[in-house]
């Protein structure tokens, strides 16, 4: 009797912890986004505007039109003019500073996308490049907890399969040592950005990003870049920028190009 | 016998413009991208490292031998594309092609290269 009633027992419990878990929701599915991916086409940010067409970051008359304010604007042609005397140096130079977003998302060599359920991590080969992109439900910092950072603070969520995600706490090009592409784009600290990423097939994802700035942008800048996967078993490597940099910066803002002795070829350094 | 020339075939020019630049980290202003130099050499030394590669070639002219620094691309790209640390050995003779530096220093952007003794190329040689 006393068996049987230890059975009656065990087997009541055994439907209540059965019963509880299948009352709870299943998490969802997240995308596989796993392998190695490489941005398409150069590092302009924004190819649907530049001038003229395939013209490359860097190279002298080659510009963007975002919708800069007056103030903006002015500071682009100055950047541009410093382009063409060769005195415009990228802030990655020296080797010690992070891209920073917007740009991280339009960096050479090749891209990692971690995934989970708590956050998703884009790893930028060429960095330091990681963006972290926190989906646990959190909020922004308030606004007293938050300062001006190279990434700043990006929460989202997952809508299907589509990431979507706001990064505010920039600090744009206040220090001088973030831009967005080596045209001379740069944004205010003040500029803050929703992204949408998604998988538009099993070789290809795409970010749409609207950029907003109060200070920099009259409207809304919407930019679409994508990735494309790489073949199977393609590796991504670290990436020592401070290992064997022959080029730094002059003090007048002039990329050097050293020689192996560590001692500049340029013939005029200033 | 080794020598220098500028090739300012047309075709030359446009092939080294219309391939994608360099993963490079920095400003490219100080390459003239108009200009190809083709230079006989030996390989001294392959510097494998980030964020470019250096190649370093002797070029000997009547006796005067100057040394010239050729920046490539990362480590990780190029090893994605075929090479190895080992492709460029210290001895190989080989004639390479660059964007030479503007002010004439001795430096410039590598564009291939192609060894004497086997005819074979690497990176952009047509």
């Amino acid at each position: 009797m006393r068996t049987a009633l230890l059975a009656v027992a065990a087997c009541a419990l055994a439907i209540a912890v059965a019963a509880g878990q299948a009352s709870k929701p299943a998490p969802p599915a997240l995308p596989d986004w796993s392998g190695v991916w490489q941005m398409v086409g150069p590092t302009v940010f924004d190819r649907a505007s530049v001038q003229p067409q395939n013209g490359r970051a860097g190279d002298v008359g080659v510009r963007e039109y975002p919708p800069y304010t007056d103030e903006y604007e002015a500071i682009y042609k100055k950047n541009i003019e410093r382009i063409k005397a060769g005195t415009f140096p990228d802030p990655i130079s020296v080797c010690g500073v992070p891209h920073g977003f917007p740009r991280i998302m339009n960096v050479p060599d090749v891209y990692e996308f971690a995934i989970t359920p708590a956050a998703t991590y884009v790893l930028a080969e060429n960095g330091p490049g990681i963006l972290r992109v926190y989906t646990d439900g959190r909020k922004h910092p308030p606004a007293e907890e938050l300062w001006g950072t190279y990434t700043g603070a990006s929460v989202g969520r997952w809508e299907g399969d589509t990431l979507v995600f706001e990064t505010v706490g920039l600090k744009g090009a206040r220090d001088n040592d973030v831009i967005v592409d080596r045209t001379g784009l740069v944004l205010s600290d003040k500029s803050r950005v929703t992204t949408r990423m998604r998988k538009i097939n099993d070789t290809m994802l795409e970010a749409q990003l609207v950029v907003e700035d109060a200070k920099a942008l009259k409207a809304p800048w919407k930019v679409s870049k994508q990735y494309r996967k790489m073949p199977a078993g393609t590796w991504a490597w670290d990436y020592g920028c401070a290992e064997n940099n022959r080029n730094p910066i002059s003090g007048s803002g002039k990329t050097l190009t050293l020689g192996p002795d560590g001692k500049p070829l340029d013939k005029k350094v200033e | 016998m080794a020598f220098t020339r500028v090739v300012a075939a047309a075709a030359l020019c446009a092939a080294a413009i219309s391939v994608a630049p360099l993963a490079a980290h920095h400003s490219a202003a100080m390459f003239d991208d108009e200009k190809v130099l083709e230079l006989n050499g030996t390989i001294k030394e392959v510097q494998w490292t980030n964020p470019h590669i250096w190649i370093q070639v002797v070029v000997d002219n009547n006796g005067q031998k100057t040394e010239w620094s050729l920046e490539g691309g990362s480590p990780n790209s190029l090893s994605r594309n075929g090479w190895r640390v080992t492709t460029f050995k210290a001895g190989d003779a080989v004639t390479v092609r660059l964007n030479p530096m503007k002010d004439g220093s001795a430096a410039g952007s590598f564009i291939g290269a192609k060894w004497k003794d086997t005819g074979k190329t690497i990176g952009r040689w047509e």
